[in-house]
């Protein structure tokens, strides 16, 4: 008895110490310069997966959890032709961007007329009536086929947990990727934020030959998941990856993170997705 | 540059020997050691009965004193022993083994007021600190376990990393600036769990020593300090048992004569037991995950005769975390590190004049991280071997002059990472190259009283750096981080970079009265290997990366100057020591830089400078019922980097403005011993950030909610300060049982006793119902109780 209490005591004490505590506190920073931030996506799967978002940054502690919207500007994306080592843009191919859904999401740009094709590069243009402007280029890479994809159930005490794996070729050239999983009925992205789970990665580890995939956090019996697997750009990857560090910083040991745009005049990305999507139901045929 | 070094050599003994006269003078040589076990004596005082030649006993007890020829007496003593009178009148005079008596308390202020050198005022050292194995046990620490390197943070111009971090700051250098020698091999990672402790086990340990500045010339191989921690020997007069249990581990050392007088060991360990504690409270799921660490140490010490003594020592320790999902059993995930030393040490006494030690080191570093999942599994290695060969004379060349010179030879070899598994029928190898270098170091250091009232302690050491191969250096493009395709390869022993570098060393005393004394010093120092981490702490997957092409050496100069007087028949002592110090070559990474398995590792660094300066002050009283220190330092440190804050120079993440420190002991009776300590520094320098945007958007099908995440914008580097760190913290040692044959005590402490809030770190969550985003800020440990059994028999 006497030996357990030595025990529980000192149980206790080892997780009470190392159980941090925390505190509300007040901190003074002084306003910032206001930066224009553009996240522009294309691809050639879906026309409902193509739009550009406009804003701005905001104060650190700015009373509004909202996308600052900058609303009004002249956004446009023009296909291109590679030539050799040019690339050319025509003008006859500019396709305007409008916000056609202001009042509801004021920032949001579309167009019904765009079509992205997998192996052109495009060019974005945005004109600001304050006369700030952004510009930017990316390529739609070709896309990737999901070859197989696997799943097993493993129950656990309280119901079964459903784990997958999948691969598709990588192929001999340099491949970079975006991989975003959405659980639901629901079988269309509406805007990459709509996933649920995000995955960058390039192709330094395994090169030219099966890429798996394999989750580590399950899904259960009867979910629905639709898959998405993008290939991007360089520049859009190094975009993508410092992305994630930076939304993923925090914690005792963060430093600070500043994304790698591929825009000028901006913070953000202009990314070509050359997309692939595949959809299962896990359970039992 | 680098040929002019024999020239400076001829000109040093040239010195010696035009000074040199024999004839008058006899030579008394020995050692000092502790009669109750053996244990030589660093630092013991010896000298004529008058008191107007003396010496101090060296690292490895050795002294050599040069006295009138019509000298009877000499006197050796030692702070916390009886001091002893030798007559050496037809004694032999040279092998002299003088074994001292250690004091009880109640005599011990009387030895020190009457007998001391006052070596605070008189030598030349001066930003040096020695703390005793002793004392470090008896100072209050959280959950109760002693610890080197939080001792050494209650100093000035040594500042700590924080609670969570071993890491130590000392006169604005980063932590990897400092060099950590165990018996002399370094130690790349000095912490245990994840950085809350060290791996010096208390028990095991004899003394410690740091330099922060006015280095001597027989150190070097970092810019800001040298941390040496000498192990004990072990008792060869007696077998001993001894150790203790604490709330998070327990120690036990076993130590004895091999041959009674002639040689000994001593075997310590030490492990944590919370994983085994815990576990029967762990829920099923959760059964396998575990983290604990341990340590060994062993010391083996053989008197071979009169002239030569052998030491062989080792370290050996691990930190091993085990993780098993809880949702997927399949998954099992294994992380360890740890730290391997071994040192065989050769003192020979080739005349009473000339002593040396020659050292044949190993060191090992590695971490190794298994993970394994249902589909397949991933195997990472990274780490660091060094072999060193050194060896040091001490000459002692007359009466006012002592010659120190040597060399050290390292050879280098870098495993940045082995990655090698499968998922499913793919198969993954790839290795980080490996990278091999030597480095060497020669030194020379004349030790001159050239008055009664002024001596100089200078000297040269020459250093190099070799980056060789087999290594095959791949070009990368800087917008891409990929390789464009051109390499180069170097074959075995080929030379890639070569840095040879002259490091001067100055150090003055003159004294202006018997209890008061200026110093001034000036080092410089070349450092060639840097620790690639992003964080302020240090972790175990930060890796060591050698100077490079790219990677040029960093460097640094340092000026002290320092008024030192002693109050009370040095009672008392008191310093107050001015720096400045300028650093270049200083490495930073790129914001978000990606140091994990990165074979373009130099594409992520910046290169810049750092500045430090300050004032130290200091107040110590060393010995008697009531003694201890009180500290304070203002000090400031920059760093400018042409490619972060604009390139404009900012506060070093640890620069702290004012810092003091407060360390009372007070012995109660002959049970009761207390501490009590008190600290306060400004708060860290830290980067906050000042705005933010929404990305990645998306809207939610089913309710029409916009879907993103905020990302924070930085600008200014370190602009923000957090709040000052400070706390009180209490400790009471009780001996319960004191015979001859066993001993045991108590220690009680309590860390915080006030309950302070001190900052760990600052984070910030969007508060949906005021529509604004509110800071946090996270601390460690609030009030906090421990205790510990201590035991001896």
């Amino acid at each position: 008895m006497k030996k357990n209490l030595v025990r529980i005591l000192s149980l206790l004490i080892f997780v009470a110490s190392f159980s941090a505590c925390e505190k509300e506190i007040k901190i003074d920073i002084p306003p910032s310069k206001q930066e224009l931030v553009v996240e522009a996506s294309i691809n050639q799967l879906s026309i409902n997966f193509n739009y550009v978002i406009l804003s701005t940054t905001l104060d650190y502690f700015n009373p509004s959890l909202s996308l600052a919207a900058v609303r009004n500007a002249e956004v446009y994306i023009t296909e291109g032709d590679i030539i050799g080592n040019d690339t050319l843009f025509d003008i006859a191919n500019r396709v305007q961007f409008i916000d056609y859904v202001d009042t509801i999401f004021p920032g949001i740009y579309l167009s019904a007329d765009f079509r992205g094709v997998a192996e052109k590069p495009y060019k974005l243009e945005v004109f600001l009536q304050d006369g700030r402007s952004i510009t930017g280029t990316t390529f739609i890479p070709k896309p990737k086929t999901i070859d197989s994809l696997n799943f097993w159930f493993e129950p656990n005490s309280k119901d079964t947990n459903v784990f997958f794996y999948m691969n598709w070729l990588d192929g001999p050239e340099q491949d970079n990727y975006r991989l975003t999983l959405k659980k639901g009925f629901f079988p269309i992205l509406s805007g990459w934020g709509n996933g649920t789970r995000f995955y960058t990665f390039d192709d330094s580890q395994i090169n030219n030959q099966t890429r798996p995939f394999f989750n580590f956090s399950p899904y259960k019996y009867n979910d629905t998941l639709h898959i998405y697997l993008a290939t991007v750009g360089r520049k859009e990857f190094l975009f993508w990856d410092s992305f994630r560090s930076a939304a993923g910083n925090g914690g005792p040991f963060a430093t600070p993170v500043a994304v790698k745009s591929n825009v000028t005049g901006a913070i953000g990305s202009f990314t070509g997705y050359g997309l692939s999507q595949r959809s299962v139901i896990f359970r039992k045929e | 540059m680098f040929l002019k070094l024999p020239n400076l050599i001829v000109s040093l003994a040239s010195i010696l020997l035009v000074n040199v006269s024999f004839g008058q003078n006899i030579i008394i040589s020995g050692y000092v050691k502790d009669s109750t076990n053996g244990e030589t004596l660093i630092g013991a005082t010896v000298k004529n009965k008058e008191s107007t030649i003396g010496t101090t006993s060296n690292s490895y007890g050795y002294f050599s004193l040069s006295v009138p020829a019509n000298t009877s007496q000499i006197i050796c003593s030692y702070v916390g022993f009886q001091a002893k009178v030798i007559n050496i009148k037809g004694a032999k005079l040279n092998g002299l083994q003088i074994g001292l008596i250690p004091e009880n308390r109640e005599v011990k202020e009387l030895v020190i007021s009457s007998d001391r050198l006052d070596k605070n005022v008189r030598s030349t050292e001066m930003s040096r600190i020695e703390i005793s194995g002793e004392k470090l046990k008896s100072l209050p620490v959280v959950f109760g376990e002693p610890d080197v390197l939080k001792a050494i943070t209650l100093m000035p111009g040594i500042k700590s990393g924080g609670e969570a971090s071993t890491g130590f700051y000392v006169r604005g250098g980063g932590p990897d600036q400092n060099l950590i020698l165990m018996d002399e091999a370094v130690v790349y990672n000095p912490s245990h769990l994840f950085g809350f402790l060290s791996v010096f086990n208390s028990d095991a340990v004899k003394g410690i020593e740091v330099i922060k500045g006015g280095m001597p010339a027989n150190y070097g191989g970092r810019l800001s300090s040298i941390l040496n921690v000498s192990m004990r020997e072990g008792n060869n007069q007696n077998f001993k048992y001894s150790g203790g249990i604490g709330l998070i581990s327990s120690r036990l050392t076993a130590e004895g004569p091999i041959v009674k007088g002639k040689s000994s060991f001593l075997i310590s360990g030490r492990r944590t037991y919370i994983d085994v504690l815990a576990r029967p409270f762990i829920p099923e799921n959760l059964a396998g995950n575990s983290y604990y660490f341990y340590d060994l140490n062993f010391k083996l010490n053989y008197i071979l005769g009169e002239k030569d003594r052998l030491f062989v020592s080792g370290y050996f320790g691990r930190d091993i975390l085990d993780f098993k999902s809880p949702t997927n059993r399949a998954v099992n995930f294994n992380l360890g590190w740890g730290n391997s030393t071994a040192t065989v040490r050769w003192n020979h006494v080739f005349s009473p004049k000339l002593f040396s030690n020659t050292s044949i080191m190993f060191n090992r570093y590695e971490l190794f991280n298994d993970f394994k999942f249902g589909a397949g599994g991933f195997s990472v290695r990274s780490g660091l071997v060094d072999w060193s060969l050194k060896t040091d004379f001490t000459w002692f060349a007359r009466e006012k002059h002592m010659v120190k010179y040597g060399f050290n030879y390292t050879f280098h070899t870098f495993t940045p990472g082995i990655l090698s598994g499968s998922v499913g029928a793919t198969s993954i190898n790839e290795e980080i190259n490996k990278q091999y270098a030597h480095e060497y170091a020669l030194y020379a250091l004349h030790e001159w009283n050239v008055t009664h009232r002024l001596s100089l302690n200078y000297g040269l050491r020459a250093v190099a750096f070799q980056l060789v191969g087999p290594y095959t250096q791949q070009e990368f493009d800087n917008d891409t981080g990929l390789p464009n395709g051109n390499t180069k390869v170097y074959g075995t022993g080929k030379t890639i970079a070569f840095y040879p570098r002259l490091e001067p060393r100055f150090n003055a005393n003159y004294l202006i009265n018997e209890v008061s004394s200026i110093k001034a010093s000036y080092t410089q120092t070349y450092q060639f290997l840097h620790l690639a981490t992003t964080s302020g702490a240090q972790f175990p997957l930060d890796l060591w990366v050698p100077s490079s092409r790219l990677i040029k050496p960093q460097m640094a100069r340092q000026y002290a100057i320092g008024y030192f007087r002693n109050l009370k028949e040095n009672q008392y002592e008191t310093s107050a020591e001015i720096y400045y110090k300028p650093m270049r070559n200083q490495i930073e990474f790129k914001p978000g830089a990606n140091l994990f398995f990165n074979q373009n590792l130099e594409n992520e660094m910046v290169f810049g400078e750092g500045l430090s300066y300050g004032l130290e002050l200091f107040l110590r009283k060393k010995e008697g019922k009531f003694n201890g220190w009180i500290g304070y330092t203002w000090s400031r440190t920059t760093r400018q980097f042409d490619e972060l804050n604009n390139g404009k120079p900012y506060f070093y993440r640890y620069d702290r403005t004012h810092d003091f420190s407060l360390l009372l002991s007070y012995q109660i009776n002959k049970k009761w011993a207390s501490n009590f300590v008190f600290v306060y520094g400004t708060g860290n320098a830290t980067t906050l950030p000042d705005s933010r945007y929404a990305y990645r958007f998306g809207i939610d099908p089913q309710t029409g909610e916009p879907l993103f995440v905020f990302v924070d914008r930085y600008s200014d580097v370190n602009s923000y300060r957090l709040p000052a760190y400070h706390r009180a913290d209490v400790s009471f040692t009780y001996l319960a049982k004191q015979t001859k044959k066993f001993e045991s005590s108590w220690n009680f402490s309590i860390y915080n006793i006030y309950n302070r809030a001190n900052p760990y770190f600052i984070y910030f969550l969007p508060d949906i119902q005021t529509q604004t985003v509110k800071a946090y800020m996270v601390y460690l440990f609030p009030i906090l109780p421990s205790v510990q059994w201590n035991f001896k028999f």
